[in-house]
């Protein structure tokens, strides 16, 4: 890739420009779990070529989060631009393909869809796929949407293979993620970025100083005494917001009252069957379980309400619905859904749970501290401090977060279930204006309302609008003038073609070892 | 959003998927309606209605001014081809003649004539755009033309332009063009291919809303109103006269002189006047010219000829559809012709309306997204042609003006982040992408006052072989073209 070559580019920093308009020469990171390890790679990766120093501080004595085991397809660019092998970093993270999430018991109690990397069917016509699909639900058509679509078949049986780069190929209609061990993969990166120069401090914080006038961090007390100074501070140290929220006293969106979890308990337990290319949530009484099946164990954790459910009741609940043996006691999680009002506040730039919480029902988590990187990157700050910076910033990650916010809300809102006090809630809720317009334009129309910025796009609305029970009450008027029996003689051969397709993939323990990436079940975990 | 179906616009009068479509107004954007209607939805039938008995006599002001001549973008020729209609027959038809971009004289203070090219300019070099390479560039004392590693800018000083063939995989691949088109000539081809797909004509109807009897959707495509605030009495219609002051435009078109006339330029040309702006579009043998001024303040030349201006007021309604009907082109918007996206504007009104056409007489759904899109579609036009106008470099009082003016905040917001780092901030219904933004921006002398620190990772020496090798490239791809005239002599023959 060209940006290794011009990290690789020797003879200094030509001209990188002197005093206010230098690029800021020291970056400090508090917090060493996945964001701040992935920050940490990706500062060091991007930034080589700049006289700046990284240092992260961490504690051992501090737990990580551990946030999303699951992922979204966009954690292959970042991986890539870092110039990770896909089957060493596999191997070292205990990493499975995740193909979708399958989603049990949302729309109706008893239902089961898979929200997949990829679209469903193709347009005829010029008419989308899913106008056709409306049209033919209407005409007594029983197939569900995901039988038009080649992930869905494929992580149905647990098979896996790459996608085809041929877009003439239907092996090329879909997209692929990861399910792995974040602790391992945080470890994975860790390694990375020490080699490439970043410093880790082993301490805990104890107090942080700020410039009187502009209010800036300019400092870090750690509990041996030493003191780190820095210019730009990225808070990475999870819920509490050691410096956006401790310190400068930033301000919370809270969100909860369309998005009422608040409270996990994990719990990792031991693998039974084929392993599966996604993840699973089952909305349960009160809630939902996660399931990620990674290649030497599954993670289990139950996100609830705890005005409906009591914390002893939702781990016996976890415990009863396991794969296998628990292999760790449960641990519990608390937070509280929403936003940081600004996640660039001064010097400091949250990244992680420090900048917001979302619940992880669309893996949601690890994609947005990759955003947060990735802006960070583009606006990357000067000494000046242009306040534009710190507003575009601000202006692209509440795009985000909103719009992530509502694709999360759709799941909880779109059912018929009624079946206890907390699906009563959230079936008869008000959701923000900007859902609501989208599901009555789906609802009545077809219309998958589309923005540019924002992680999920057409198909993953279809998906969940489709896999929760709406079905568009009219279609493109295209669609309507299609004659039933073509289009049943049409969709049943789609069907046969991705469903022969699905068939010739191989299964995903096999394609692992197919291509190198199965663990050595004899190493020790951990990376070496 | 105003309520739909009300008294004042007519509710649809029976159930069932919309058929009968009236189209008030016989101008290029009432043709250009009836006619991708018409393709698309054969199952619709279609009356075009003048808005008045003596229509065709009159000028054509559906797109906004009856400009001579009209631009279609790159992706506009997209819509175009989807709809069936062939790009050779707007060539022959239309004396059409492809487009490469504007060049600008007059609009920064300092740096002479700058060219804006379609497509896309440079090539990254790793994650870093190339225009923070270019800052990177300036800012280690380099003196860079962006123009000169944009292939469409490479052509337009040469004359040499083709389609790209869809089996090229050279750089030539990334020629990205439009085509200029006789205004007239493209209303009569869309209204001959309109009737030969089942459109008929109607009787000339003053107000578009008595239409609604006998159609299930009408469209009204008269051009702008008098005054946007009192437009059928509704409210919420904006005037934009504050910064889009100029109210006046004056058209013409001459042959080009000789046997046969001197191939059209591939590009159009926009000059910044002291008292407004002047523009030229080429076609096949003829130049067409557009003079846009204040009548409070005209150029002194052209006092005498007041009389013939046209009528410019810049404004836009509260919502695109309301009711049964739909404002498209100028009847829903109206922007200072500067940009040239009148013609490109109600293409998109009419592409809009396909995708969201009603299955239903119950509309609602599909107005309200319709009028998202639209005003989205139409702020970011407003925004491009705002700062074109706005934020220059150009001499003389109105200038002056301008530039003191407050802007809106988001197109503020454009301007300074772009003048703080180089960073395009994109909205939905952008009409260019960043590099179209980053070229106006260019052209108009606004430079970001600092470069990307990535690109200043990039060491000098790596920033000099990639601009040659894209160059060397460029220029070779370029030298294999051949002559624009003769490409267009090819269509035609």
């Amino acid at each position: 890739m060209a940006n290794s070559a011009l990290a690789a580019a020797e003879g200094g920093h030509p001209g990188a420009g002197e005093g206010a308009q230098a690029p800021v020469g020291s970056v400090v990171i508090v917090g060493g779990g996945t964001a701040g390890w992935m920050t940490a790679a990706a500062l060091a990766n991007r930034l080589a070529g700049l006289p700046v120093t990284i240092t992260l501080v961490e504690s051992d004595e501090i737990g990580t989060v551990g946030v999303g085991e699951a992922t979204v397809p966009h954690i292959r660019f970042f991986n890539a631009r870092l110039g990770i092998d896909e089957a060493d970093f596999m191997r070292r993270t205990n990493a499975t393909f995740k193909l979708g999430i399958e989603f049990v018991n949302w729309g109706r109690k008893g239902d089961s869809y898979i929200h997949p990397f990829g679209a469903h069917g193709e347009p005829i016509e010029g008419v989308a796929f899913h106008h056709i699909w409306a049209r033919y639900r209407r005409a007594g058509g029983t197939e569900p949407i995901e039988a038009f679509s080649l992930p869905v078949l494929a992580a149905r049986e647990n098979r896996f293979a790459h996608p085809a780069p041929d877009p003439a190929s239907l092996l090329s209609t879909y997209s692929y993620a990861y399910q792995f061990d974040a602790a391992l993969y945080a470890a994975y990166l860790r390694s990375y970025a020490e080699k490439r120069g970043v410093r880790r401090i082993e301490g805990r914080v104890i107090a942080v100083d700020q410039d009187g006038e502009s209010g800036q961090v300019r400092r870090l007390t750690l509990d041996d005494g030493r003191e780190i100074g820095g210019e730009l501070f990225v808070d990475c140290s999870g819920f509490r917001g050691l410096l956006i929220e401790q310190t400068l006293k930033t301000g919370y969106a809270d969100w909860s009252h369309w998005l009422p979890c608040n409270r996990a308990v994990a719990v990792p337990c031991a693998s039974a069957g084929p392993l599966s290319p996604y993840t699973r949530a089952t909305a349960l009484d009160a809630g939902w379980q996660w399931r990620i099946p990674l290649q030497h164990r599954t993670g289990n954790g139950h996100v609830y309400c705890s005005s409906y459910i009591s914390d002893e009741a939702a781990a016996e609940t976890l415990l009863a619905r396991l794969d296998g043996a628990p292999q760790a006691e449960p641990r519990f999680l608390r937070f509280l859904t929403g936003k940081r009002h600004r996640q660039w506040n001064r010097n400091v730039v949250a990244i992680g749970l420090s900048a917001g919480f979302l619940e992880p029902l669309e893996s949601t988590s690890i994609h947005l501290i990759q955003l947060g990187i990735g802006f960070l990157m583009d606006l990357f700050p000067t000494r000046e401090w242009d306040p534009m910076l710190a507003r575009e910033y601000n202006r692209l990650m509440d795009l985000e977060y909103e719009r992530v916010r509502d694709f999360l809300i759709l799941h909880y809102h779109a059912t018929e279930r009624a079946d206890t006090p907390f699906w009563n809630y959230v079936r008869t809720m008000r959701v923000p204006d900007s859902l609501a317009e989208r599901m009555t334009a789906f609802r009545e129309r077809g219309i998958v309302v589309n923005y540019r910025d924002g992680m999920f796009l057409d198909a993953s609305w279809v998906a969940v609008y489709a896999g929760q029970g709406i079905v568009p009450r009219r279609s493109d008027p295209r669609a309507e003038g299609l004659s039933d029996a073509g289009l049943f003689i049409k969709l049943a051969s789609l069907r046969e073609d991705y469903a022969r397709m699905a068939g010739e993939l191989p299964q995903q323990a096999r394609f692992l070892e197919m291509i190198g990436a199965r663990m050595d079940m004899r190493a020790p975990e951990g990376v070496a | 959003m105003a309520a739909f179906g009300s008294g004042a616009f007519g509710a649809l009068p029976r159930s069932g998927p919309a058929e009968r479509v009236a189209i008030s107004g016989g101008g290029l954007c009432g043709w250009l309606a009836a006619c991708l209607l018409a393709r698309h939805l054969p199952h619709l039938r279609i009356v075009v209605h003048p808005a008045s008995a003596d229509e065709e006599t009159r000028p054509d002001r559906s797109l906004g001014v009856p400009l001579a001549a009209e631009v279609l973008l790159p992706g506009d020729l997209e819509h175009i081809a989807a709809a069936g209609l062939r790009g050779g027959d707007l060539i022959r038809h239309c004396r059409g003649s492809f487009m490469l971009g504007t060049a600008l004289t007059g609009w920064r203070a300092a740096g002479g004539p700058a060219f804006v090219p379609f497509g896309e300019i440079g090539a990254p070099l790793g994650p870093v755009p190339f225009h923070q390479i270019v800052a990177a560039a300036r800012a280690r004392g380099h003196d860079v033309n962006m123009a000169n590693y944009a292939l469409g800018a490479l052509c337009a000083q040469t004359g040499r332009f083709a389609p790209p063939r869809s089996d090229d995989a050279s750089v030539l691949s990334t020629l990205s063009f439009g085509l200029a088109v006789e205004s007239d000539a493209l209303r009569r081809l869309l209204r001959d291919d309109a009737l030969a797909h089942g459109v008929q004509h109607g009787e000339a109807v003053a107000d578009p809303a008595s239409l609604c009897a006998a159609a299930d959707l009408v469209i009204d495509a008269r051009g702008a109103p008098e005054a946007w605030s009192e437009n059928g009495g509704e409210q919420g219609g904006e005037d934009w006269s504050a910064l889009m002051p100029f109210d006046r435009a004056l058209v013409a078109k001459r042959a080009e002189p000789g046997t046969p006339p001197p191939p059209p330029p591939p590009y159009a040309h926009l000059s910044a006047l002291a008292e407004g702006w002047q523009g030229f579009v080429p076609l096949a043998g003829a130049m067409t010219e557009t003079l846009v001024f204040a009548a409070a303040a005209p150029p002194a030349e052209v006092t005498g000829a007041l009389p013939e201006a046209h009528r410019l007021a810049p404004g836009r309604s509260a919502a695109a559809w309301q009711g049964a009907i739909v404002r498209m082109g100028a009847a829903a918007q109206q922007h200072d012709p500067v940009a040239g996206l009148q013609l490109h504007l109600a293409l998109a009104d009419v592409v809009r309306l396909i995708a969201l056409f009603p299955a239903n007489a119950d509309c609602a759904v599909e107005a309200a997204e319709y009028n998202r899109q639209w005003r989205e579609r139409s702020d970011c036009a407003f925004d491009y042609t705002v700062l074109r106008l706005a934020r220059n470099g150009a001499k003389g009082a109105v200038w002056d003006r301008l530039r003191a003016a407050a802007l809106p905040h988001r197109t503020a917001y454009r301007h300074d982040l772009y003048a703080a780092n180089g960073r395009i901030a994109l909205h939905d219904g952008e009409v260019f992408e960043t590099p179209g933004w980053v070229m106006q921006f260019e052209a108009l002398g606004i430079r970001p006052r600092r470069p990307d620190a990535l690109a200043m990772t990039v060491p000098d020496m790596a920033i000099t072989a990639h601009f040659e090798a894209i160059r060397k490239a460029m220029l070779a791809g370029v030298a294999k073209l051949p002559p624009h005239g003769a490409v267009l002599a090819e269509v035609c023959a």
